[in-house]
């Protein structure tokens, strides 16, 4: 066979296979976005220090509801980003952790219970996302490990978001 | 075209092949964890109704 026309069926076959495993892979992204993560499955991943997670936390910073605001109890690690709103990072802490958030990394929204309006609003601001099903109650009620108080950066050269 | 170049087409053809199974497979379970939850949730809905 004529070495240019056998190169080009090689490229061609290997370009079908890539466009195949770039559609099956924006298929799997859009159906992790749909199915939640219970908090027993989020707290493995924790764990696990090959696996990145950013957790977002889209309550409000204090409540006095049950399950309490940001301040009151959170997923160690977890970013304040109050309902998804950049104007509502308003202190400099706040303006920090904005500057952390990315959008390009495997992110677990946190609300109070799960709600899909807020997840679905937030969802459009990442490329790799899931909704943690229940919220934070759901990793309240599992006994998982929380920490409170106002955020601070982590220091430089220091790591962060561990359990 | 050399024998070495054809085994690199080789190469990445195997290799595109595995990779699409393995996330073809993952497609499929979540397909199904889908599915699952979505039977779920009328049955839970006609419950509380």
């Amino acid at each position: 066979m004529n070495p240019k026309i056998e190169r080009s069926l090689y490229i061609v076959v290997i370009l079908v296979l890539a466009f195949v495993l770039f559609t099956l892979g924006k298929k799997e992204v859009e159906l992790k976005k749909q199915i939640p993560i219970t908090a027993e499955e989020l707290y493995k991943k924790l764990s696990n220090p090959k696996i990145k997670v950013q957790i977002i936390d889209v309550r409000e910073l204090t409540s006095s509801d049950e399950v309490g605001g940001y301040e009151d109890s959170r997923i160690p690690g977890a970013l304040p980003f109050p309902n998804c709103d950049e104007s509502k990072m308003t202190t400099e802490n706040l303006k920090e952790a904005l500057k952390r958030i990315n959008p390009y990394v495997y992110t677990v929204i946190v609300s109070t219970d799960g709600n899909q309006e807020i997840f679905k609003k937030c969802a459009s601001k990442f490329t790799n996302v899931q909704n943690l099903a229940g919220g934070m109650k759901a990793w309240q009620d599992a006994g998982l490990p929380d920490e409170s108080g106002e955020y601070t950066p982590p220091k430089a050269g220091g790591g962060g978001g561990c359990l | 075209m050399s024998m070495t170049e054809r085994l690199l087409f080789w190469i990445a053809i195997i290799v595109l092949i595995a990779a699409t199974f393995g996330v073809k497979g993952k497609v499929d379970n979540l397909e199904k964890q889908l599915s699952q939850a979505s039977q779920q949730q009328p049955a839970n809905g006609g419950n509380q109704q």
